[in-house]
């Protein structure tokens, strides 16, 4: 406050600041407009924080106890560290696997779509292709639970060994080989289209004169794709890659939903391995869980903060 | 020489590549469609078969009409109406009450609350702490657990904020003038400029809340708490099926539940395509 004592108008007048209290008074419809907000995002954000806490105790039914750093130790090399690093490692594989496949595919069909002369015809199929996006995950995974089943009514098996590609059925989903590529299918049939969103406003957004010039040096269409689209698509791609590499370990209920205890080797989570010991576990010990937890979020703030830096290297903002 | 021709019919030339681009098309959009399609004809179908049929060999709505007698069939179907239309009110208000007030540029401490809701999109508790709050708070075993989780979202008020700033300053400037309480240029200015963004980030809150199952899983043990999602995945991935009146074969009962789990969405779809896309396009385009 004290520095804006000397401010003065363009013709030398002082300019006099309301005090803090008045202007706080004159707002006050707007701090209580706000005061809903403040209210659920103190309980719902901020209260649970409290309880981080907890993963220096043993809290079970029975006891609260502190144990200091015991469930640190317990989770990076004791009894427990074996199923968390394989927790923690699948959940890095499957998440950026996932990333790279589905983006990469987007890329492709905006591409292709980009070149589309017919507006009813483009129009039509981004419809189609973002549907599978609104499915809930619960849905995708009854669909592909019956569709990959290895019962006489599964879909897949049947027309593949009525074709003669099988021999005979494979239960896809229970099967540690095959559970990671259709785990990586479903998401590329769910998420490829809602991805080409972005892309296409990217590409939608090319100066046209780029064809033109193209067009004057006689360039083919293949090299126009090359030369003129697909790099105008680079710094789009960075930008998703980087926003999606913030919530790499977020991922929960696409696993939940599609895993099973046959596959816990290659498809367990760090979220469903909290779950299980929690909410599965004979005598569940909510500070080893919290204690998971807390691992989770410090890493996960640090790719946050990583990639909200590096976004704002790139284009200027960051993510958050 | 090619040129010269290509250049006095344009038109007639029909290039190698549009075919290839047009059976990619095909092909892709068949490959969303089947499975979808599939499901909506073996709902009416009264036999399970493996084979792609485009119409029910033994039309039946059997699936149907146990979804919607039995008690255990439709009441998570009412919750998960309840819950969407609930969870999308307070979502709108708290994402438009709190996006307007983070545009006031005179009000004191405005930076400070928006870094109170940014921190949360950094760091959280974990599920457990979570967990533990919400079970003081008894909205474990409560299915009014999915309005209050999802209610409070800050991404989408910060999407909202995005777009009141881009409502242009002179028209609240105006209204001051004329004597407009900031209650008054809320309701008499800003939302009704703003029904796109409603409709946007509105259809955002409900296809969240609907298509919630994790949350379910986590907190709701009570049956006649769950949502329609929870039941579709305990009938088809844990083969818990009601016993019902109706003779009606699991798989009917199976893919005529997932049509109705996506219904709503999908008969809306159509119309709301729009706003779908536009809701992404407001995050995304902002400088």
């Amino acid at each position: 406050m004290a520095k804006n004592k000397f401010e003065t108008t363009s013709n030398g007048v002082p300019i006099r600041h309301k005090p803090l209290g008045m202007r706080i008074w004159n707002n006050r419809g707007f701090y209580l407009m706000f005061l809903p907000v403040f209210i659920f995002v103190l309980i719902i954000n901020y209260w649970p924080m409290l309880g981080i806490r907890y993963s220096f105790y043993d809290y079970t039914v029975k006891k609260m106890e502190w144990v200091g750093l015991k469930h640190f130790q317990d989770m990076f090399s004791g009894k427990n560290s074996s199923d968390f690093w394989r927790s923690f490692f699948n959940t890095l594989e499957l998440s950026i696997m996932k990333l790279l496949i589905t983006t990469a595919a987007s890329v492709i069909v905006s591409v292709f779509i980009n070149e589309m002369g017919n507006l009813l015809a483009k129009k039509t199929l981004q419809t189609v292709i973002y549907l599978p996006h609104f499915l809930s995950w619960a849905v995708t995974a009854a669909i592909f639970t019956l569709f990959l089943s290895a019962s006489s009514t599964g879909f897949v098996n049947e027309t593949l060994k009525s074709w003669g590609v099988l021999e005979r059925s494979i239960d896809f989903l229970h099967l540690p080989t095959w559970w990671r590529p259709i785990f990586y299918l479903i998401n590329i049939w769910k998420e490829t289209g809602w991805g080409t969103v972005i892309f296409l406003a990217t590409l939608s957004g090319i100066n046209p004169e780029l064809y033109e010039a193209a067009d004057i040096d006689g360039a083919t269409r293949m090299q126009k794709i090359w030369y003129v689209t697909v790099p105008a698509l680079a710094n789009t791609v960075i930008i998703v890659l980087i926003l999606n590499l913030a919530k790499v370990l977020n991922m929960f209920e696409s696993v939940f939903v599609l895993y099973n205890t046959r596959v816990y080797d290659v498809s367990d989570v760090i979220s469903t391995y909290i779950y299980r010991k929690t909410f599965m576990a004979a005598v569940p010990n909510y500070g080893f869980t919290t204690a998971v937890g807390l691992f989770k979020s410090i890493v996960g703030a640090f790719l946050v903060l990583v990639c909200n830096w590096a976004s704002k290297k790139i284009r200027g903002r960051g993510i958050i | 020489m090619a040129k010269d021709i290509e250049f006095r019919k344009p038109k007639t030339k029909i290039h190698l590549f549009d075919v290839i681009n047009y059976i990619v098309f095909v092909i892709v959009a068949l490959i969303v469609l089947i499975p979808l399609w599939k499901i909506v004809v073996d709902s009416f179908n009264a036999v399970g078969v493996y084979q792609f049929r485009f119409w029910p060999n033994r039309p039946t709505v059997a699936g149907y009409l146990t979804i919607f007698s039995t008690n255990k069939l439709y009441r998570p179907l009412l919750n998960s109406f309840i819950t969407t239309i609930f969870g999308t009110l307070l979502g709108l208000v708290l994402s438009t009450l709190g996006g307007y007030v983070l545009t006031q540029e005179e009000m004191p401490f405005r930076n400070g609350l928006s870094y109170f809701l940014l921190f949360t999109m950094i760091f959280s508790g974990g599920l457990i702490p979570e967990y533990l709050v919400m079970r003081q708070l008894h909205l474990v075993n409560n299915m009014w657990i999915l309005v209050v989780k999802h209610g409070m979202n800050v991404y989408n008020l910060v999407l909202m904020r995005n777009f009141f700033e881009g409502i242009p300053g002179s028209l609240f400037e105006a209204a001051k003038i004329d004597g407009c309480s900031p209650m008054g240029i809320f309701f008499k200015i800003v939302l009704p400029l703003s029904k796109a963004a409603l409709a946007s980030i509105g259809l955002m809150f409900a296809v969240t809340v609907w298509n919630d199952y994790s949350t379910v899983q986590i907190y709701i043990n009570n049956r006649d708490q769950v949502n329609f999602q929870y039941i579709l995945r305990v009938m088809v991935m844990d083969g818990d099926t009601p016993t019902t009146q109706y003779a009606v074969s699991q798989n009917t009962l199976y893919y005529a539940a997932i049509v109705v789990a996506i219904l709503p969405f999908m008969v809306l779809y159509p119309f709301l395509q729009k706003y779908f896309v536009q809701g992404v396009n407001v995050g995304a385009v902002k400088e």
